[in-house]
């Protein structure tokens, strides 16, 4: 039991700590109105901390757990998973979308469950022995492709594109030779590049010269070209073919100043919100740009920019380099992990994580599209919280399983 | 192998990171100034610009409630200096009391950056004189909007008013300020959604010096689409006319309807109010004294008023007796001898010196209520009141009105649970068989009951709109129709019936004839608690070559049916032939 408690990442779980507490806080002000003396704050807060203590409660019943309980519950938990995900869509809309399982008072957003559990899924079964390039990749991608589709009909593109990034990220990190990544990639790329003939026939010359470098046979070297050309083809007739509005919202996505009315003059006030904050910030519920009340949430997606706002560019530092130094923790110790399954969901969870910090933050502060993807133990939301600590959870838990394998 | 792989995302992960510092950096040290100024003085926001509200038209597109243009005060609160001095010039100006501006402020406190709507419809005059001192009060501002006119006193429009706190929090999210009016009662409410329209919106990016920010380049003007414009089936020429022809002081209500189409064309309700008032101010003091009128004018007694129907009530007793086989035309039952004796109770005809042994044409002819006591003896109390429901009595008609009521038939069970186990059935039913007791009905309901009886008994929904007129295309709005449970042999006897009412010598509903028009129709006199003068009824239709119109008089107290409701039912049958000569000329 000592030598166990040993094992505990007592840093990972401090930074942890710090994270959510930097989230209660941010929250507070958030949901704060304050003009004059006069106060007003509405509870997210508070239910905040009732979801940290939730979700720490079912961090220790984690690590108790014996490893094998975990692995076995895997499979009924994705069938669950993808059954929860259907029954969403029978669930009233919450601002023009079925994301979340409503019980009363309480809303459960399934995708975060989904996401965790796919994860484990798909390390679980590409790290069986003896299991050929192909099977890895036909077994990952149907794992992944149901609640994927789920998801993106809800409709939710954010967390949609997370499941598509984990899964990149997982591939990446197993044996599977590159140029199936390339591969993987390569019809994306088409779509891109498909509106420039320049662009797309140089990028075509570089694929097939890369796959040639790679001796694969000739037959998928010529199968991948006529798949990418009818594409190269196919993209434009279909663009057209789109309603001027759907061309619009496609743009919008990549151009969120194209939508001045919807997501673009959020990020023009976020922007605002954050730049104004200068180095120190305006200081603990003295920001002004939140009262406007510009952002309908700003306790959930866009709470960074009341941190960038109240904080200034060094409470935004610190916050960084809390998230810098908790992923980069995690990725080290990761390294150690023999056990295929345990370090291939590690990859998931990790690069699941960043993606989140990342995206988030760059939307915040207008440099990638918006997307709807909360910051990870700081928005307010209880699914979405509890299962990003369920899954930091895991990570420990594999580390301090190791001792037993070794 | 690990190992490599693992540099490669750590390599990621700290490239992004420095990517998000230097974006910071470059955002809150370097373009610092630049976003502090536009926070502060708030250059970028985004201006709503209102729909015009859809207008509702008569049947002949002649105007019952239009928009006209408003001058409205708004207060901002941010720039408010001294909150007492604004509040004391503006009680000073208006018709509004000190105390009641700062608790408009107070509830706004939260409200910093909104223009918060203060009064509404000021007169030019008085913008003209306000306007000049303004210049003291940047915190003040008049706007030029549009704001609801009624035309004439009705219930059925209802009325728009500012949206208050409870609305304006269930309705943020579709678009509601806190500025908007919305529709709280009649047509206004029940056509919300599509009276409203969607709001626009522009984009104002300029600093303090008048220069575009130009942090938008594309579609900076979303134009608001205006709400569709109502086409109702009501007449305003029948309906002023029965409203001023409405006997003075008299409670009561008057519906007229098309037979054929169910559109109702004339929908009066007295006393009534002028609905312009709830837009006049925007504190609830005016409102108290319509409100507390003991005489209730804000009361939609068409369908929000229940009352015993009475004796209009009794060919629906005649016709389940005629349908279950129990009589026919030619039975007679028990001898009329001004009452007739039930148990121990003796239950009395209206006509005291008696009516003598009736066969049906006639007791309805005369009304007499021994007749129906007797039926009602071989009739259950279930099958009354599955047959009244079935011939859309005592149940809600679907009319496009909010909070619509059923009106109430008593069940065995509901007798028993109010005045104990071991009540006789009998005295309750035998009461109901003459519309009294607790059976309740809306005058609609009895309106579209005797459309339905001239249409050949196919009923057909009320309905107050016709057409929907949308951007380039007009909807005739469909209706549910349905047949009444009654034979077309015994349908015939009932009309044959109500014609013998008002056309016979000694018919109660002599009183509603009128020379060239076939009027049919049945009186009611409907006792009441209060031990009052009765409720007078008359309900019924009028005949040209084909059926065309059904209407019902009810004057709350009124008196008798016959002698007060049917006269006025006559004067209305009259102008609708009159209106229908002049068209043909």
């Amino acid at each position: 039991m000592l030598k166990k408690l040993r094992q505990f990442d007592w840093f990972v779980f401090a930074l942890l700590i710090c994270l959510v507490v930097c989230g209660v806080i941010a929250i507070y002000s958030a949901s704060t109105t304050k003009i004059g003396d006069e106060f007003q704050t509405e509870d997210f807060y508070k239910k905040q901390i009732i979801w940290i203590i939730i979700s720490l409660a079912a961090f220790v019943v984690l690590m108790k757990v014996p490893y094998s309980v975990i692995d076995f519950l895997i499979i009924p938990l994705y069938v669950i998973s993808i059954l929860l995900l259907i029954a969403v869509f029978f669930m009233p809309q919450v601002k023009g979308a079925h994301r979340w399982l409503l019980f009363g008072p309480i809303s459960f957003q399934v995708s975060e469950m989904a996401k965790l559990i796919t994860i484990l899924l798909i390390a679980k079964l590409i790290s069986k022995p003896y299991i050929s390039e192909w099977q890895i990749l036909i077994r990952s991608f149907i794992i992944l492709i149901l609640p994927a589709i789920l998801v993106l009909f809800e409709p939710d593109l954010g967390t949609a594109l997370t499941f598509g990034v984990i899964l990149f990220a997982i591939l990446a990190s197993s044996h599977l030779p590159k140029f199936y990544l390339l591969l993987i990639i390569s019809p994306f790329l088409s779509i891109i590049t498909s509106f420039s003939a320049v662009l797309f026939f140089v990028y075509l010359l570089l694929l097939l010269y890369l796959l040639f470098r790679n001796k694969l046979s000739y037959v998928a070297i010529g199968f991948t070209g006529v798949i990418n050309s009818f594409i190269f083809f196919v993209t434009p007739i279909f663009w057209n073919n789109l309603k001027d509005y759907q061309q619009n919202r496609i743009l919008s996505f990549i151009d969120p100043m194209r939508d001045p009315f919807g997501t673009g003059y959020q990020i023009i006030q976020s922007k605002i919100a954050i730049g104004s904050g200068g180095f120190f910030g305006k200081g603990f519920l003295s920001g002004t740009q939140k009262n406007l009340h510009f952002l309908p949430e700003h306790h959930t997606d866009f709470i960074f920019s009341v941190i960038g706002e109240e904080f200034g560019f060094f409470g935004c530092v610190v916050l960084l380099l809390f998230f810098f130094l908790f992923l980069m923790r995690i990725a080290k110790n990761m390294n150690k992990l023999k056990r295929k399954e345990m370090y291939y969901a590690s990859v998931g969870i990790l690069t699941c994580l960043s993606f989140q910090v990342v995206v988030n933050i760059g939307m915040n502060i207008g440099i990638i599209p918006t997307t709807g993807i909360p910051l990870p133990f700081i928005s307010y939301g209880g699914s979405n919280l509890l299962f990003n600590v369920l899954a930091v959870g895991l990570i420990l838990k594999y580390l301090n399983e190791r001792s037993i394998f070794e | 192998m690990y190992k490599k792989k693992l540099h490669f995302l750590n390599y990621l992960i700290i490239l992004l990171f420095l990517l998000l510092t230097i974006s910071l950096f470059n955002l809150q040290i370097i373009n610092s100034s630049e976003y502090k100024l536009i926070s502060e003085n708030n250059y970028v926001r985004i201006k709503t610009i209102l729909p015009v509200r859809g207008e509702i038209y008569d049947c002949k597109y002649r105007s019952i409630v239009t928009n006209k243009s408003s001058f409205n005060l708004y207060f901002s609160l941010g720039k408010i200096i001294d909150k007492n001095k604004v509040a004391r010039f503006i009680s000073n100006n208006f018709d509004i009391e000190f105390s009641e501006v700062k608790e408009i402020i107070y509830r706004n406190r939260f409200r910093l950056y909104q223009d918060i709507l203060l009064l509404q419809n000021i007169e030019y005059k008085k913008f003209v004189e306000i306007s000049e001192q303004l210049n003291y009060f940047p915190s003040l501002s008049f706007q030029n909007e549009s704001i609801r006119d009624y035309k004439y006193r009705n219930h059925f429009t209802g009325y728009v008013s500012k949206i208050n706190e409870q609305e304006y929090g269930n309705l943020k999210d579709e678009g509601y300020s806190i500025n908007s009016v919305i529709g709280k009662t009649g047509l206004e409410k029940f056509y919300e959604e599509q009276l409203i329209g969607r709001k626009g919106f522009e984009i104002i990016q300029v600093d303090a010096t008048g220069k575009n920010l130009e942090f938008f380049k594309h579609n900076l003007e979303l134009s608001p689409q205006n709400g569709l414009n109502l086409i109702l089936s009501i007449d305003n020429e029948l309906q002023n006319y029965i409203s001023s022809i409405f006997p003075a002081k008299i409670n009561g209500a008057v519906v007229v309807i098309d037979v054929k189409t169910g559109g109702i064309l004339a929908y009066i309700s007295k006393p009534d109010f002028d609905q312009n008032i709830f837009l006049k101010n925007l504190i609830e003091k005016d409102w108290d004294n319509i409100i507390n009128d003991p005489a209730k004018p804000m009361l939609d007694r068409i369908v929000h008023g229940t009352y015993p129907p009475a004796s209009v009530y009794k060919p629906v007793i005649a016709s389940l007796g005629l349908e279950k086989e129990v009589i026919d035309e030619h039975t007679i039952l028990s001898e009329c001898e001004g009452g007739m004796q039930i148990g121990e109770r003796f239950f009395k005809c209206w006509w005291e010196k008696g009516h003598g042994a009736l066969s049906l044409l006639d007791a309805i002819k005369y009304s007499c209520d021994v007749y129906f006591y007797d039926l009602s003896m071989q009739l259950s109390l279930e099958s009354i009141g599955d047959f009244t429901k079935q011939n859309m009595l005592t149940v809600k008609t679907g009319i496009d009105l909010p909070g619509e009521r059923a009106g109430f038939f008593p069940t065995r069970k509901w007798y028993f649970e109010n005045y104990g186990k071991f009540v006789g059935i009998v005295g309750p039913k035998v009461n109901i068989s003459i519309g009294q007791g607790e059976l309740l009905v809306t005058p609609l309901q009895v309106c579209s009951y005797f459309a339905a009886i001239a249409n050949d008994g196919k009923w057909v929904k009320p309905h107050l709109v016709k057409k929907r007129i949308e951007k380039d295309k007009t909807n005739t709005i469909s209706v549910e129709k349905k047949k009444l449970p009654v034979s077309e042999y015994n349908l015939n006897l009932i009309q044959t019936a109500l014609y013998k009412t008002v056309n016979e010598s000694y018919g109660t509903g002599i009183a509603a004839g009128v020379e060239g028009v076939t009027v049919y129709g049945k009186t009611g006199s409907a006792e009441n608690h209060m031990g009052e003068e009765t409720h007078a009824w008359f309900a019924g239709y009028a005949k040209w070559e084909e059926p065309e119109i059904a209407f019902v008089v009810f004057f709350e107290n009124g008196g008798s049916g016959g002698g007060v409701a049917a006269p006025v039912a006559a004067t209305i049958v009259e102008f609708y032939d009159k209106m229908k000569n002049d068209l043909e000329e």
